[in-house]
Formats: C-alpha cells, sequence, structure tokens
C-alpha cells in the first residue's frame, strides 16, 4: 500500500531534519510517483525540516556542521522535486530577492553560506555572487535582478571598508531608498553597522532570517 | 630597554613567573599583522625576508617596548608548505586561495616531507628571522612564533566546510588527517624550540565559533594535548590562543596542558579567571576591532583599565594583551595608547583607585 502524503511529508522534513541525505532522495521519489503536489513537498516537507533545524540550531543543540548536512540533505530533495514545480505557480505572489556574497578581499564564506542556506529556506530567492566579490558585483546584480536586499559578509577587517563603499554606492546611485542592506561576520558589530549606514546586522543565520524578513517586510500584509 | 620602564620584558616576565615584584604590569599587545606598517614596510616586504621579519619585530619593541615580540610562522603554513594555494598580496596577509586536498582519500598522496625544515623555505626563513631576533634584542625580550594547532592546520590542507561535513560522515578520514598534521607539527614546534622560542599556539578553527564542544574533544583535544607533551618534554613553553568563542570548551582547551591562556574578547575575562584563572595564567582581551581599529584613544585607555581591573587578580596572574592579533589597518596611535594606558593603570604596586576597584 502506498504511503499517504502526510507520511511522506513528514518523512522529507524528517530526512532533512535528521540529516538523511541519501535516503532523502529515493523519498522525494516516492513522494513524486505517487502523485503528490511537489510545491507542498518542498515547503511543508524539505522546509519544514530545515525550519526545524533551524530552532535546533538557535537552542544550541544543532551545530554548524548539522545546519550544513541538513542543507545537502534539502538540497538534494529539491534537486528532484523543483522540475516538478509548475513553471507559474507562484504568479501574484511577491518574490523578495537577495543578493549575497562576501566582500572583495575575504575568501571566508561558511558564514554566508549559511545564511543564504536560511535564507533560501524562508523563501527568498538568493544570487550568491560567491567569495572576494568586487564591490561593484554587488550593485550591478541588485540592479539587474531588482533585489530587495543585498546581504554582505566578511571575516577580516581588513575588507570591513569595503561594506561602506557599497552602501555608499548604493546611495549615490539612488538604489538605497529600495534595497536593504544587512551585514555580518567575525568583526561585525551593530556599532559598525550603524555607522556605516546599513539596515542591519545579524550575529548568526538564524537571527539573519528574523531580520531579513522584518528588513523587507516579508509576511507582513501590505 | 623602554625609556618609559625599569625593567626589561625577560626580567618582568622571570619575575612574573616567579612571584617576584615588577615596575609594570606586562602588557603583549599582539602586534603581528600590523608590524611591518609600525616599521614603514608593506606586509610583502616584511615577508619577502629573515630581515625584514626580524626588523618589523625589532622595530615594534624598541618603539613600544611590548613584553614579547611575534614572527609569523602563520595558520596556514602546513597547508601552503604541501602545495595549497596562497595568494600573494601586496600589502595583507596572504589568505588561502585552494587547499591542496580535494578528496580525503588522496591524503596518502601527499608528501608530508615538505613540511620539515630542510624543505619548507618558509619555515626555514622564519626560523632564521627568529635567530636574528634572539641575537639583537634576544637578552631583553622574549621571542615567539605565532603558529597553528591542529585543527586550523588541517583546515590549511582540506576545505574548511568540508572537513566539518566530514567531522560527521567520515570521522576516520579527518582522525587520519589530524594524525598527519599533528605530528608535522611537533616537529616544527621542536625546530623553534631550539631556538628559544616561545610558542604561540592559535587554533581559532576549532573555537566553539564554529564547532560544538564533542567535536571539539574527538577532533582537537587529543592533537592538542599531544602536542602540548610534545613541547613539554622539549621544555618549551606553550601560549593558547583560542579566537572566538571558547565558554563551552575553556576547561577541554586547559585540559592540553598548555602553560597559558590567551582570550578572545568575545570571552568575559571575570568568566576565564573564575572557570580556570587558579590553574593557569591568563592573557587578554581589549576588543582589536571595536576598541583597537575604531576607537579613540580615550576608549583605548578606558578598555585597557577596565581590562586591567577584571583581570588582575587572576590567582595563577594575569598579562595584559589584545584579544586577537591586532590588525593592520588599526590606527598606529592607537597602539601607543595601549603601551601607554599599560604603564599607566599598570603600574605597580596598583593603583586601586584609579582602577576603580573597591576595596
Amino acid at each position: 500500500m502506498s504511503k499517504s502524503k502526510e507520511e511522506l511529508l513528514k518523512q522529507l522534513s524528517d530526512c532533512v531534519f535528521e540529516m538523511e541525505d541519501e535516503e532523502i532522495i529515493s523519498v522525494a521519489q516516492e513522494y513524486l510517483d505517487a502523485g503528490y503536489d511537489p510545491l507542498e513537498g518542498i515547503t511543508e516537507g524539505l522546509v519544514d525540516g530545515m525550519n526545524r533545524a533551524g530552532v535546533m540550531y538557535e537552542e544550541e543543540e544543532y551545530f554548524i556542521t548539522d545546519l550544513l548536512i541538513c542543507s545537502d540533505a534539502m538540497y538534494n530533495g529539491l534537486d528532484i522535486l523543483k522540475p516538478h514545480l509548475p513553471q507559474k505557480n507562484l504568479e501574484g505572489e511577491k518574490t523578495y530577492k537577495c543578493v549575497i556574497g562576501v566582500v572583495e578581499g575575504d575568501t571566508h564564506d561558511i558564514g554566508k553560506n549559511l545564511v543564504k542556506i536560511m535564507l533560501e529556506t524562508a523563501g527568498f530567492e538568493m544570487y550568491d555572487l560567491g567569495r572576494d566579490v568586487p564591490l561593484r558585483n554587488f550593485i550591478d546584480k541588485v540592479k539587474k535582478v531588482d533585489a530587495d536586499l543585498v546581504c554582505l559578509s566578511t571575516l577580516m577587517t581588513t575588507t570591513m571598508p569595503g561594506m561602506k563603499k557599497v552602501v555608499e554606492m548604493l546611495k549615490e546611485e539612488n538604489m538605497y531608498e529600495n534595497t536593504k542592506v544587512m551585514i555580518g561576520g567575525g568583526p561585525i558589530s551593530q556599532t559598525y553597522c550603524d555607522k556605516i549606514d546599513a539596515n542591519g546586522y545579524s550575529p548568526n543565520a538564524v537571527e539573519a532570517v528574523k531580520l531579513a524578513k522584518l528588513l523587507v517586510g516579508m509576511g507582513i500584509p501590505a | 630597554m623602554h625609556k618609559l620602564d625599569q625593567m626589561t620584558p625577560n626580567e618582568r616576565l622571570q619575575a612574573f613567573m616567579t612571584g617576584k615584584e615588577m615596575d609594570r604590569i606586562l602588557a603583549m599587545p599582539i602586534l603581528v599583522s600590523i608590524a611591518h606598517r609600525v616599521v614603514g614596510m608593506t606586509h610583502k616586504e616584511k615577508r619577502s625576508s629573515a630581515v625584514n621579519e626580524a626588523a618589523a619585530q625589532i622595530g615594534c619593541y624598541e618603539k613600544y617596548g611590548n613584553d614579547i615580540i611575534i614572527i609569523e610562522y602563520g595558520l596556514h603554513g602546513i597547508g601552503r608548505a604541501l602545495g595549497t594555494k596562497m595568494g600573494d598580496p601586496e600589502d595583507s596577509v596572504p589568505a588561502v586561495e585552494e587547499n591542496i586536498l580535494k578528496d580525503l582519500d588522496d591524503l596518502d598522496k601527499l608528501d608530508f616531507s615538505l613540511t620539515t625544515k630542510e624543505n619548507d623555505p618558509e619555515l626555514q626563513r622564519t626560523l632564521e628571522a627568529c635567530r636574528i631576533c634572539k641575537e639583537k634584542v634576544g637578552d631583553e625580550v622574549p621571542v615567539g612564533v605565532l603558529i597553528s594547532g591542529p585543527f586550523t592546520a588541517a583546515a590549511s590542507v582540506y576545505p574548511v566546510e568540508k572537513m566539518l561535513r566530514a567531522t560527521r560522515r567520515s570521522p576516520e578520514k579527518v582522525h587520519a588527517l589530524l594524525r598527519k598534521v599533528t605530528d608535522a607539527l611537533k616537529g616544527i614546534y621542536v625546530d623553534y624550540i631550539n631556538e628559544g622560542v616561545l610558542i604561540l599556539q592559535c587554533d581559532p578553527i576549532s573555537s566553539g565559533t564554529l564547532l560544538h564542544p564533542n567535536q571539539y574533544r574527538e577532533f582537537v583535544k587529543p592533537y592538542a594535548t599531544e602536542l602540548n607533551e610534545t613541547i613539554n618534554d622539549a621544555e618549551g613553553v606553550n601560549v593558547l590562543h583560542m579566537c572566538g568563542n571558547i565558554t563551552n570548551t575553556i576547561h577541554d582547551i586547559v585540559g592540553t596542558g598548555g602553560a597559558m591562556l590567551s582570550i578572545d574578547n568575545v570571552v568575559d575575562m571575570e568568566f576565564a579567571k573564575k572557570e580556570v584563572g587558579d590553574q593557569l595564567p591568563l592573557l587578554g582581551n581589549v576588543d582589536p576591532v571595536g576598541v583597537l581599529l575604531h576607537g579613540t584613544k580615550k576608549e583605548v585607555h578606558e578598555a585597557v583599565r577596565k581590562t586591567i581591573r577584571k583581570g588582575y587578580d587572576n590567582p595563577k596572574g594575569f598579562i595584559l594583551a589584545s584579544g586577537c592579533d591586532i590588525t593592520q589597518n588599526v590606527p598606529i596611535e592607537n597602539i601607543d595608547a595601549f603601551m601607554e594606558a599599560a604603564r599607566k593603570y599598570g603600574k605597580y604596586p596598583l593603583d586601586k583607585e584609579l582602577l576603580g576597584i573597591e576595596n
């Protein structure tokens, strides 16, 4: 007998939460084969599991390694389900777009990768520019995709001024009003955020999601 | 000796270790990444030769009278020697561009003899820099070397994010890498100790910012303990410096057997004092970014005063230091302010009223 949708959604969520990055592939396939809705599989299954992992991270039960492996499982599930999404599923709904990257001169990207995973899980459309990103590229990408948010990360003090420069460039191009800037990384603080006129600072990836939603007004009725 | 002091750093350290009187508190602003700027070189010039590396450190000492001079083997040395691709920036610390090891299954293909002093010109250069410093100012000031601990050294060979995943997926392969890295580090530590140099063992990647305490216990502690035994056997001195948050692992870290513990500014000195202050001297922990990089002279003074106030009565002793290496874009005046404040608030006998200590 084939499993119920609820049963499989729970299994998808559990696979992410319990870091079963191989098992999830067959569960996702089983879910599709049974003819269930792929979008629901993502939101109620995969994302649900990642959100549960996020809660555990916040409670310091899960650690960075755990989040990384949970996200591997989530992406493996996404690879199966995503191709089956109807193209115009989200029409009429606002998509929030976010450009993210590690500023020029710095190649440390674990923090950036975690924030990207968590924002993606929260429903942001992510444009990851990678690490050691020339400052101009942030502006160009924001313009090109009409992003609501840009996230800048650095671990090094020597590259911190690059964040300030990006804020200044956004101002010069009259994009500052419409694009929110979030910053994070080892040496970054709220004080530095205020000093350079960024819109927000977050000390970790879970907080970053809350802050990002707040800044762009996601989930708040217009 | 610095004109404002009555003792040399060596005399002061000796007095510190034997419980004798000192003229002022020991002050060790970690002047590694900024040393070249103090003497007007670029970072590339500094690292281009043993003579320049030594000159930058001696220049700092002559200017500040700081209580240790530090030669930079660095955090990525093992990986670099094995073939990890490093940047070669004109005026900043080189960073890893591409790790040599892509797959842990290829570990046996790496030739670890490349990390020895016979084969690694960078190790030769920094050992030579230590010799120059010892010869020129070694009778006055201790010479140390900044070098990685086991986990950070492993991350110079194999990418951090992959290694974090591998701690779950193939822990035995991570152990195999750590085994080889630790053995290589042992030889290098002994090379420096033979030059009469203190070991400043930094393991930022193993801090609680990235690793769970259980991961620290499984993947770092056994190797760090072995390394500290090696240092002790060679009659060296090991100062452990941990960047990042070590609140949950401080007892494990101290349990590895370092002679002193240097803490980051994210760890509260009062907390460290309470937890491990009866076991070893503490160094720390003036904020290198919030205060030294972005603060005013007045804020540096206040931070030094507050740090001394928190640490001065540590049962096993306290050394004023920065919470981490001082980055090269810190205003030079703030280092002056740090040492000025150390001489003002750290002058013995301590003026408790000046420090704001209530009796």
